[in-house]
């Protein structure tokens, strides 16, 4: 009897997934992973003699495989509960906040950075008042010794070296853990009042205005896919006013828009602000006749700060060198005596190779 | 095609089955021997001639030696049939190898060839070479069906990594063999417990092992932590393989033999060697060490079939000097034990087991090195030498996440688990928890391929 029993339930496990992968129609892209699936491979004799059918097949074979995200759900599960082992594919979740280990310090990628930034620096920027400041990933506020971290002494140290004819800001002290989404790896707008503060106490400006919050919910940042958990989603607040209402915005490569709420509900909510990675932004103030204009060279986590400075600002451009080469940027922005804030996140220092020349 | 893979558990396997079994018996060795042709095919599409003109040569080799059996003619023929599959197997696997050392040597520039070696050659091979020494010897008759022996020769279980299969194991089921729902179970429990010491065990510590090299700071610690990694994984990926191999025969009605035997809790480097890839070391053992008069000659030549055979192991693993000083250092280990230390160690029975488990996990640091330097500083590493902390944060860290690996590993590593599952095997309600222990194992297993950043079998190589 029990010989009959382990021999069906074994073919109707395989049996069953085989018909269930044949009959299921395959899915274009993964929301949770945020990438294209494998399609079903073209075969022709020349992709199998090479082997390009096989691997390509092995790789939709994995990818449509039906309940896809229960088992690496059930993956993590079996990580973090039976092995108890303390990340699953770098990812570790510490009081219900979702973090990726990022380690050890890439003093090669550190250095490429500030190469990079100084022939900027060097090259454009001479007539400019240039500050800097490091915005820390979350793992900084992270008061768990269990865990490996970037060494962020010598990280900040190391750039403070090489940009040290430029003034820094410090934003260290102004941030903590709960200024982050829990399944993001970006900070929340609605916490920056004290990180604006900073800024304009630094740069010369002062902003007292108040915003409306609006939320939308649920956000499932970066982190949730990739945990596979079934943890509780952020809420994602932007922030509006009657002069936000009306700034102008022109996006180099998307919509022109400053809070692009088509973006909520899609593969990344927080795209919701300027729409998310772009080479390009500028936001012009109608309502701020002072004539100041910022330059921020960024990443992704100045999308939502920007919004927050430009009531100080006439006209605020934001350069992302991830998607653009500075020689196009010099045909785009004339470098005059606008305000310079190079403004960029640990994560990124630590991992430059995506800046180009 | 890995049998760890979802294209080789959802795809090829349950249309085999179905297949296979909707055939009728006189069907059964065409549908095998279709089916494993598209496996070699599908992992190697290139040199599947080389599979097919082997198994055609040594069929009709075969036959030419039992005809001129006892003859001189028999003689020559075995010599060249032994060349041409040798020769095959030397042309990819040892070529390169060889240049590179002439090189090495006269400060010549000879051109490495372009080849790849075909997967699964080293165990074919032998396969093979083994069959017809065994017809050359009359130990066996040759095979007097084409088909019946092409699908010994590329049977699919077995094909790419051993177990290393001798024909007259599997001669009679060739032609006729028995379905049963007892060898089908037994089948799937050995499949399932293969594939999840591949997936859950074998790929985790390499992922550990992955980790630990990758340190920004070695200690003394990881350095220990990698070798018993660095063993357990290579055990668990080659034993698991062998484990899947059995139970994939035991589906189709096929019995091989064992080729593991709990070989880490051995009291002896000689007892390791009984457990540790059984079905080469009796090949060699065979083919090898006893034609050469074995331990039945005077001392120095039995020295030499010792250094013979153990070269051989080493090389047969792979074309590169530290294979080959694995070999060595085992044959040196073997001469020492049985000349000085034999008596001792079966009277010290747990210093027995810590001096065989020490020398093994140093065995497999030699294994696993890449160039003579890295192995020097890695074993230097272990015994303090290399200015090494001992341990440090980072060490800690690895060593915390994978514990309950690495301890589960261990214990899988003996026969605990064994031991507890014969003692609650009749419990009644075993009827029930049985199969389900083995579908929640297969769907672990599945989840893990699914979410998979690591699964090469290590023995492929060979």
């Amino acid at each position: 009897m029990k010989e009959k029993i382990i021999t069906f339930s074994f073919i109707i496990v395989i049996c069953g997934f085989f018909l269930l992968n044949l009959l299921v129609t395959d899915k274009t892209v993964s929301w949770s992973e945020r990438r294209s699936y494998q399609k079903f491979p073209n075969i022709t004799w020349e992709q199998i003699q090479n082997k390009g059918a096989m691997d390509d097949f092995d790789k939709y074979a994995l990818d449509q495989f039906v309940l896809r995200d229960s088992f690496r759900s059930l993956k993590a599960h079996v990580v973090f509960n039976v092995l108890k082992q303390l990340d699953n594919n770098q990812i570790f979740v510490k009081d219900n906040m979702i973090f990726k280990s990022e380690y050890p310090n890439n003093d090669t990628s550190i250095q490429n950075f500030i190469k990079k930034i100084m022939k900027v620096k060097n090259q454009y920027l001479k007539n400019n008042k240039v500050y800097y400041s490091i915005i820390p990933d979350k793992n900084y506020y992270l008061e768990d010794s269990t865990y490996l971290y970037l060494d962020y002494d010598a990280l900040y140290k190391m750039v403070m070296d090489g940009f040290s004819d430029m003034e820094y800001i410090e934003l260290r002290d102004v941030l903590s853990l709960s200024d982050y989404y829990r399944t993001d790896t970006h900070w929340r707008q609605e916490k920056l009042d004290k990180v604006v503060n900073r800024l304009g106490s630094k740069m010369n400006f002062t902003i007292d205005v108040t915003y409306t919050e609006k939320k939308y919910s649920p956000f499932y940042g970066v982190y949730y896919g990739q945990s596979a958990l079934q943890l509780k989603p952020d809420d994602l607040v932007y922030l509006e006013n009657e002069e936000l209402n009306q700034v102008i915005v022109e996006n180099y490569e998307k919509e022109d828009i400053l809070y692009n709420t088509d973006k909520l509900g899609s593969m990344d909510s927080y795209d919701v602000f300027l729409s998310g990675s772009t080479p390009l932004v500028t936001i012009t103030n109608p309502n701020q006749t002072n004539g100041k204009e910022l330059i921020i060279f960024r990443d992704s986590y100045s999308s939502s700060l920007a919004p927050l400075l430009i009531t100080a600002y006439s006209k605020i451009t934001l350069i992302d060198l991830r998607y653009m080469t500075t020689k196009v940027m010099e045909n785009l922005v004339t470098f005059e005596n606008q305000d310079v804030l190079i403004l960029y996140s640990t994560m990124l220092i630590n991992n430059s190779s995506t800046i180009k020349d | 095609m890995l049998f760890s893979s979802i294209t080789f558990l959802y795809y090829f396997l349950p249309i085999l089955l179905l297949v296979y079994f909707i055939t009728p018996s006189k069907g059964k060795n065409i549908v095998l021997l279709a089916f494993s042709l598209f496996f070699y095919f599908y992992g190697e599409p290139t040199y599947i001639w080389i599979l097919i003109l082997s198994v055609v040569f040594n069929y009709y080799t075969g036959k030419l030696l039992e005809k001129m059996i006892h003859t001189k003619k028999a003689t020559w023929l075995l010599i060249f049939a032994l060349i041409i599959n040798f020769g095959l197997l030397f042309y990819f696997k040892y070529t390169n190898f060889m240049i590179r050392n002439l090189n090495h040597i006269f400060s010549s520039n000879i051109p490495l060839i372009h080849v790849i070696m075909p997967i699964g050659i080293s165990f074919f091979t032998f396969q093979t070479v083994g069959y017809i020494i065994d017809v050359y010897k009359g130990k066996v008759a040759a095979s007097k069906n084409l088909l019946s022996f092409a699908t010994y020769v590329t049977l699919f279980p077995q094909l790419v990594a051993g177990p290393i299969v001798r024909y007259q194991t599997v001669e009679k089921e060739l032609s006729s063999r028995n379905h049963s729902y007892e060898n089908f179970s037994k089948g799937v429990s050995r499949f399932i417990i293969g594939l999840s010491k591949k997936v859950l065990l074998a790929n985790l510590l390499g992922e550990f092992c992955k980790r630990l090299i990758g340190l920004s700071a070695p200690t003394i610690l990881s350095t220990w932590l990698h070798a018993i990694a660095t063993t357990l994984q290579i055990y668990f990926d080659f034993s698991g393989y062998s484990d899947m191999a059995i139970g994939l025969g035991l589906f189709f009605g096929f019995h091989f033999l064992e080729n593991f035997n709990y070989p880490l809790i051995a009291s002896s480097i000689t007892d390791f060697w009984r457990r540790w890839h059984i079905s080469l070391s009796s090949w060699l053992k065979d083919y090898i060490y006893i034609p050469l008069g074995g331990s039945r000659v005077i001392k120095w030549k039995w020295v030499r079939n010792i250094i013979i055979v153990w070269f051989c192991t080493g090389f047969w693993h792979g074309a590169e000097w530290n294979f080959i000083l694995w070999g060595l250092y085992f044959a040196v280990l073997l001469l020492i034990e049985k000349i000085f230390l034999k008596s001792f160690l079966e009277h010290h029975k747990v210093i027995s087991h810590i001096y065989t488990i020490l020398l093994v996990l140093i065995s497999f640091v030699i294994f696993n090195g890449d160039g003579m330097n890295m192995i020097g500083n890695e074993i230097a590493h272990l015994f303090g030498f290399g200015n090494l902390e001992l341990y440090n944060h980072e060490t800690l860290y690895y060593m915390r996440s994978y514990g309950v690996l690495l301890i589960l590993a261990i214990l899988a590593a003996t026969p605990i688990f064994t031991h507890f599952v014969q003692k609650i095997k009749e419990n009644k309600w075993m009827i029930w928890l049985e199969p389900i222990y083995y579908v929640i194992l297969l769907l672990v297993c599945t989840a893990f391929l699914i979410d998979a950043s690591f699964n090469p079998f290590l023995y492929f190589r060979f």
